[in-house]
């Protein structure tokens, strides 16, 4: 699975599955998931968690582990599959959810994990009242394409004459479920006959957030770009150093502990040129917000290597030699190299597009990234790419750094246990959270 | 790089820049930037944060001030200022102001040829005159007609594609977030007081400031709007979707691919410097225009080259020197 690859396209491809009345299934990347899937269920289960992939890419990651045969899988990876695709139901707007059930159908796809996952959805969303109101009859069929219609409309049929817990109904629907006696008014709504809510549960979002919302400040200042850099830039500009100091401390601490441990050696090349020290209303913006991330990986990573290129961090100045800085990286024998610039490379405009472009032949397969320092969300960067042909990445805000170093680290061997494991963690901490979503409420006491 | 003496061949007469030294070269799209280094010359309040525009006291009537409390101001060549609620103005010439004194500049150009241009600025901001319109305006100095340069802007904007208006800002404010970035394209070095600029490998100008502070202020007025606008517009290049894909060099190992670099680098740099030895000399004509103490300020003019220099006996003080058309 070339994962950042994968990744790039999990986090910028959003078109919609769409399922036509009567047609087929409009899934245009379907043969890049299920590459992905036969090369590593895990791995890119876990990588539909990733911070920052599209909606509807998780939903066909969601299609891809449904529709997918786990013949041959061991335990624990069904487990994290199961797990995952739980989540991404929830997690999902529900709408969604329901396409790719449907799509499922479509696929004529049914497995006992399938069966699992959509009996659960239909029957525990924390929504799954409003939804039945709102699509009663996709739901329905989503819910008779998991059973069997046969079986689907005589564990109804039972629950109507007051089946609670037969060995039929234990054996052929109860079982996939947490809470089986909330959900026997379900299956009641579903075969029911009331009239459809307009506009209801369609208009819901999802029950479970995945990626934290992040609002964006009407203006952008040096300041408001996170703790990290804001701390840095009071620093810079000769603040009362013991307090920040002390402050900066706890911050990165923070900020670190979110991540697992790089075993690998990463080469940072830091541009520490005028340009990032800026002026104005912006000066120390970029630089600070650099140095955040530098101070972030020198916790993360077991050995951090890095070249300045102009000056120093503290004091900024000169011009910009990317290409000597990744040359200069290199050389420490590096798993990945980061340059970390805001893209203005003065020398010689063109040398580490030149450098990068000889490296293959040079027999330089260590994977070089482009971490773009930004003003903002939307910098226009039309001047500041001096190397095309290097996998690029913005941040502005130390929040970035959350898809940034999956991102980054995505892109070298040493990297692959370092995501998983990232990945792993993120997973326990939504499926905990599902847990308490779908848990059953306490009768008073 | 080599000391600084093919151009003193280039600026004969008072201008000495003895103890001057080139930098190493950048580049950004169709404009190099040539640092230059030497002896500071202390006492002279920069432009940015000791000059000030107090006020604009009609058509081609601007009012500077040196708001310090010791050391002369040179006013820089060809300095406009962008402010608020007032037509924007740019001089014809270098001045000096003393310690708390304000100059009336009478023969001050309008840059905009009517109303409905004004400039909404929080800052009140200054550019230097674009390389094409300077010489014009240095043959304008101490001619009292506030519209004496529309027609050269009208023509520098048609050129641009822009409507043929004598509006200066069509290019300076509705460009600005391309031309600004020259600052950061290019970038002074530690004690850079100068610089040689060529566009499209062609001499364009010589600009010397009295020291590190006076010019890192004078400096984006230089680079983004008094060469930066000839450079974008000469900039074949300026498309990056249009760039070429990159030429890799011959190299089999990390070590050879370093070396393949810093000898092409050293190339490059061989190149510009013959292109400083080529620049074209003659014979310039120095005219003494004021005196302060022991400076004078003066402007020379020749075929290939004008501008004005401030000297100090033969000592190069300041200098804006640009190529003619």
């Amino acid at each position: 699975m070339d994962t950042p690859t994968l990744l790039t396209h999990l986090e910028t491809r959003g078109r919609a599955l769409t399922l036509p009345r009567g047609g087929t299934l409009c899934w245009d990347d379907a043969d890049l998931h299920r590459a992905a899937y036969t090369d590593d269920p895990e791995g890119y289960a876990l990588l539909g968690l990733a911070p920052g992939v599209q909606p509807w890419q998780r939903a066909r990651v969601l299609l891809q582990l449904l529709a997918a045969s786990q013949a041959g899988l061991d335990d624990p990876t069904r487990h994290t599959l199961a797990r995952t695709a739980r989540v991404l139901t929830l997690a999902l707007p529900p709408a969604c959810v329901i396409t790719v059930l449907l799509s499922l159908r479509r696929l004529r796809a049914n497995h006992k994990h399938t069966t699992r996952t959509a009996l659960r959805f239909v029957l525990e969303h924390p929504q799954a009242d409003q939804l039945i109101a709102a699509r009663r009859p996709a739901l329905l069929d989503c819910f008779e394409h998991a059973l069997g219609k046969a079986t689907a409309r005589g564990c109804a049929r039972r629950i109507a004459d007051g089946d609670t817990g037969s060995d039929y109904l234990q054996r052929r629907l109860l079982r996939f479920l947490t809470a089986p006696q909330a959900a026997l008014s379900r299956v009641t709504a579903l075969y029911g006959t009331g009239t459809r809510q307009q506009g209801t549960a369609v208009e819901h979002g999802p029950a479970l957030t995945i990626d934290t919302v992040r609002e964006r400040p009407r203006t952008v200042t040096a300041t408001n770009r996170g703790d990290i850099a804001a701390t840095l830039v009071h620093l810079y500009r000769g603040g009362p150093a013991e307090d920040l100091y002390v402050a900066l401390g706890d911050q990165i601490g923070a900020a670190a502990a979110a991540f697992p441990r790089f075993e690998g050696t990463l080469a940072l090349v830091v541009d520490a040129s005028a340009s990032m020290r800026g002026h104005g209303d912006r000066e120390w913006a970029l630089l600070s917000q650099a140095a955040a991330l530098r101070m972030v990986l020198s916790e993360v990573c077991a050995r951090l290597e890095v070249i300045e290129v102009g000056g120093e961090e503290r004091a900024p100045r000169g011009a910009t030699d990317l290409a000597m800085g990744v040359l200069d990286a290199l050389g420490t024998g590096p798993d990945l190299v980061a340059v970390v610039s805001d893209g203005y490379e003065n020398l010689f405009p063109g040398d580490l597009a030149r450098v990068v472009a000889t490296l293959p032949r040079a027999g330089v397969t260590t994977p070089v990234v482009f971490c773009h320092a930004l003003f903002t969300g939307s910098d226009d960067l039309t001047l500041r790419r001096p190397a095309p042909a290097l996998p690029q990445r913005g941040f502005w805000h130390q929040d970035d750094f959350a898809e940034l170093l999956p991102w980054m680290f995505g892109h070298c061997a040493a990297g692959a246990p370092w995501l998983r494991a990232s990945l792993h963690t993120r997973l326990d901490l939504l499926d905990r959270r599902a847990d308490r979503l779908t848990a059953p409420s306490r009768p008073a006491a | 790089m080599s000391d600084l003496t093919t151009l003193d061949t280039l600026v004969p007469g008072p201008l000495s820049l003895a103890g001057h030294r080139l930098g190493t070269p950048q580049r950004a799209g169709a404009l190099t930037m040539v640092p230059i280094s030497g002896p500071a010359y202390p006492g002279i309040v920069p432009p940015r944060s000791g000059l000030k525009l107090t006020r604009v006291a009609g058509y081609g009537r601007v009012e500077l001030s040196n708001g310090a409390d010791r050391g002369v101001a040179i006013v820089p060549l060809h300095i406009g200022y962008v402010q608020d609620a007032a037509q924007n103005h740019a001089l014809c010439r270098s001045a000096f102001l003393a310690a708390g004194q304000r100059l009336m500049c009478e023969d001050a150009c309008c840059v905009q040829e009517s109303q409905g241009g004004y400039l909404t600025e929080r800052d009140q901001w200054f550019f230097i005159l674009p390389l094409e319109l300077r010489a014009r305006a240095l043959e304008l100095r101490g001619v009292s007609d506030y519209g004496k340069l529309w027609r050269d802007i009208a023509d520098l904007n048609r050129g641009h594609g822009l409507p043929r208006r004598g509006h200066l800002e069509q290019i300076l404010s509705r460009r600005r977030g391309l031309l600004t970035q020259y600052q950061s394209r290019l970038e002074p070095q530690p004690g850079q007081l100068g610089a040689l600029f060529f566009i499209e490998d062609r001499f364009a100008g010589l600009e010397l400031a009295p020291d590190p502070l006076y010019f890192t202020e004078i400096w984006a007025a230089l680079v983004c709007f008094a060469y930066g606008v000839a450079a974008w517009h000469a900039d074949p290049a300026r498309d990056a979707e249009r760039q070429p894909p990159p030429e890799p060099f011959e190299a089999t190992g990390l070590g050879e691919l370093r070396a393949a670099l810093d000898r092409d680098r050293a190339a490059r740099i061989a190149r510009i410097a013959d292109r400083i030895a080529a620049v074209p000399t003659g014979p310039v004509t120095v005219q003494e225009e004021e005196r302060y103490l022991r400076l004078r300020l003066s402007t020379v003019t020749g075929t290939h080259l004008a501008g004005q220099i401030v000297t100090d006996g033969d000592r190069a003080v300041y200098a804006s020197l640009f190529a003619r058309p």
